[in-house]
């Protein structure tokens, strides 16, 4: 038992010596050997879940009267193209994701440069911009709606204080895709500005020294010495926060519901609400396929327009 | 003992063997202690929740119960419907009659009819909440609460105020309509808040109870086949009508159609409004001091002719998951220890909610006795208000028609959202009629109805 403990620290002459050679193993066995587990993973938790969905938007299943399901080709999918709630959601969906995407990035890149040159109270001050990425968005929508509307919210204190006698209600169907894009980038900018922040200080101070000596103005310094060196950052993170937005329920669900009226149901929503609540899982499976399409498509336009160049730099 | 004596509680004794409910002798000799050692899962809506641990706890201790009870939230109907198809771990749950009718058609749920002591508990019942809650010939549940949602409170003090009194209150909803604007010409910048908020009681049930109160019908009892129609003087468009002038009045604040239910009570409580179409049970609320700013001035618009509002309810329902028979026997106990007489033979539970919140029972013995006439008496601001709210109560209607069918709950959805609609989108009444047969005509297909 002891030998067999201190046997990988043999020298290979050691180890012939007591008679108890291993075989190395060749690339393809040791590949195979970390990737097997890797791919038995993704089939069981990816896989396995997208093929059903696929079965699902492929039939039109029943629960009452014991379940039940009939195949109906692609009917599903046509159905999607001529609903209009389908497209009013897609265009919701597509407004919150560029203002929650433009709001984060802003927001990530002012904390960023905040965190980066405060001195004073650094671990609190980090601590504090971090927060709100803990929070669940559960939590953020019942607060933010708390703020938004009239009755209670933020914008009727200030106008109260301002000498205003009206309340100031953000939760209208004008407004709420605004507000709900300001909570979505409260709860994701933090992630976006910690990201930044360590690209921020890779950048040598010299840099700096040498704009300084050349006479730049703030905004030259950030344009040509802080700016450069985060691009790539920024497109990953917009990447990414273009997949969360649009992928975003519970936040939307416990904030607004989808209202007032339709207002801003995103097409999560809407899904939920068709394969949830009118129990048509077929239907809202085939929707669930369109929505993967948008954050496909959106992710590849902005690697075409933005992501390639920076690659390519 | 006399001969005399001796024949007389012979021929007692022999007459009540002969006569006596069978059933109620059954259940008499039932024991509600539990005996499986397994755990019964209980879920419900937050409501109170430290409440119901309490009296869970009660049970568990004093019945030998393992009752696990744990709250849902979110989209109660949804979340639940989906465990029941699953078949999860659950075997009681709150449920509204439009859910339990649903749930039934489902299968996933098990008629109150199978408790042992059904002749006893249907003895009990009020006849008006008997109605609402049997459905194709089944009891669906024992009784959570009764209540009457979309009563109209007053705020008396602001009533009073522009010069009003009893006497002019309105006797109906074109009444309530007309007395509104002419507050509102009057100077009263805020005289309703309707009950258009968001949650799925909310702007939806707004529509049901007062088609239903005008007399109206939006679809048959029987063939739920739609009947509302575009012809001016149908009571459903006499609605849209009203509420379409209220809403380009700009009298009711838009934020209302985003409002959660804690969010809609606040704001009446604020004292802002006239009137409002509130729950009844809240009378107790809005009349206490430190949780409404007009505590002792809320009042009720009485039934002169015209009911208000809709009989709104609850049920505890039993599943009807895969689990072995002497667990379902402790669920059995457990539900009519809970949701019926406990082990002392009193109607604990539902009395307690009654004294705590006034939530009113469909257990005759409950809502005849006097300490439900002592706490009705406690939450109205004037006595004569106590007489008012079991009156309304009394006449509140239930909309069997959408209610005791499969697709409720689906007719619900596209309700809420497509009045709102109707409202923002300064939408076509005649359309939005149409739509709604449409709608449900649609729904009686996918259900084979």
């Amino acid at each position: 038992m002891a030998s067999e403990r201190i046997l990988p620290l043999q020298s290979a002459e050691e180890a012939v010596a007591t008679g108890r050679r291993r075989r190395a193993l060749s690339d393809t066995e040791f590949a195979l050997a970390f990737g097997v587990p890797v791919l038995v993973f993704l089939v069981l938790v990816v896989a396995y879940p997208l093929g059903y969905a696929v079965w699902m938007s492929l039939h039109r299943i029943m629960f009452f009267g014991g379940y039940r399901s009939t195949f109906v080709g692609l009917r599903n999918f046509e159905r999607v193209l001529v609903d209009a709630g389908f497209w009013w959601s897609s265009w919701v969906t597509v407004r919150l994701t560029a203002e929650a995407v433009v709001l984060t990035m802003l927001i990530g890149l002012g904390l960023a440069l905040m965190l980066n040159r405060t001195r004073a109270a650094r671990g609190l001050t980090r601590t504090l911009v971090f927060l709100p990425w803990c929070v669940s968005t559960y939590g953020a929508g019942l607060m933010f709606a708390y703020l938004a509307r009239g009755q209670t919210g933020l914008g009727t204190s200030i106008a109260y204080a301002l000498g205003y006698s009206q309340p100031v209600d953000l939760m209208t169907s004008g407004l709420v895709i605004e507000v709900l894009a300001v909570g979505a980038a409260w709860t994701m900018a933090p992630l976006v500005a910690f990201f930044l922040l360590a690209n921020l200080q890779t950048i040598p101070k010299r840099l700096y020294d040498l704009a300084a000596l050349d006479q730049l103005s703030p905004l030259e310094t950030f344009w040509h010495v802080t700016l450069p060196p985060l691009r790539y950052t920024l497109f990953v993170f917009a990447s990414i926060v273009t997949v969360l937005t649009m992928k975003l329920f519970d936040f939307v669900f416990v904030m607004t519901g989808g209202g007032p009226g339709t207002a801003s149901a995103t097409l999560t929503y809407q899904i939920y609400k068709i394969s949830f609540e009118n129990l048509d899982l077929g239907y809202g499976a085939a929707m669930s396929f369109y929505l993967l399409f948008l954050i496909i498509a959106s992710t590849l336009l902005l690697y075409l327009v933005w992501g390639r160049r920076e690659v390519l730099r | 003992m006399k001969r005399r004596d001796f024949a007389k509680l012979a021929g007692g004794t022999g007459l009540a063997v002969m006569t006596g409910p069978w059933p109620v002798k059954a259940a008499n000799a039932w024991s509600l202690t539990a005996s499986s050692g397994k755990p019964i899962y209980f879920r419900g809506w937050q409501y109170k929740t430290d409440v119901v641990q309490s009296f869970v706890d009660r049970y568990n201790k004093t019945m030998s119960g393992h009752v696990d009870y744990a709250t849902i939230t979110g989209d109660y109907p949804s979340i639940m419907e989906q465990k029941l198809i699953a078949g999860s771990e659950l075997d009681v749950l709150y449920g509204n009659p439009s859910q339990a009718a649903r749930y039934f058609d489902g299968g996933w749920v098990a008629p109150a009819d199978e408790l042992p002591n059904y002749a006893e508990i249907k003895a009990e019942f009020l006849p008006n909440l008997w109605d609402a809650w049997t459905y194709k010939g089944h009891l669906l549940g024992l009784s959570y609460f009764a209540t009457t949602r979309g009563a109209i409170h007053v705020n008396l003090k602001a009533y009073q105020g522009a010069g009003m009194s009893d006497k002019d209150f309105p006797k109906t909803w074109d009444d309530l309509y007309d007395q509104i604007f002419a507050l509102n010409a009057k100077g009263v910048k805020t005289p309703f808040l309707p009950h258009w908020f968001s949650e799925w009681y909310g702007i939806s049930w707004a529509f049901v109870f007062e088609v239903l109160n005008r007399g109206g019908h939006i679809a048959d009892d029987k063939t739920h086949k739609p009947l509302l129609t575009t012809n001016k003087n149908d009571l459903a468009y006499k609605t849209l009508a009203a509420w379409k002038k209220l809403w380009n009045s700009k009298m009711v604040p838009a934020e209302v159609l985003t409002y959660n239910e804690a969010a809609f009570i606040y704001a009446y409580g604020s004292g802002r409004y006239v009137f409002s179409p509130q729950q009844l049970y809240d009378l107790a609320t809005f009349n206490t001091k430190g949780k409404s700013q007009i505590a002792g001035y809320d009042g009720l618009l009485p039934v002169q002719g015209q009911s208000w509002g809709l009989l709104d309810s609850a049920l505890y329902l039993i599943t009807k998951r895969k689990r072995p028979q002497p667990v379902t026997d402790d669920v059995m106990r457990f539900t009519s220890w809970y949701g019926f007489k406990d082990n002392s033979g009193q109607i604990a539970v539902a009395s307690r909610w009654m004294q705590l919140s006034m939530l009113f029972s469909a257990y005759k013995s409950v809502m005849e006795s006097p300490d439900a006439e002592a706490r009705i008496k406690q939450s109205v601001a004037r006595p004569s208000d106590a007489r008012v709210v079991l009156d309304l109560y009394k006449a509140t209607p239930f909309p069997s028609a959408i209610w005791k069918v499969a697709w409720s709950e689906e007719y619900n959805s596209w309700l809420k959202e497509s009045l709102a609609n109707f409202l923002l989108q300064n939408g076509d009444i005649e359309s939005f009629i149409k739509s709604s047969n449409d709608k449900i005509t649609a729904l009686n297909e996918k259900y084979g109805i």
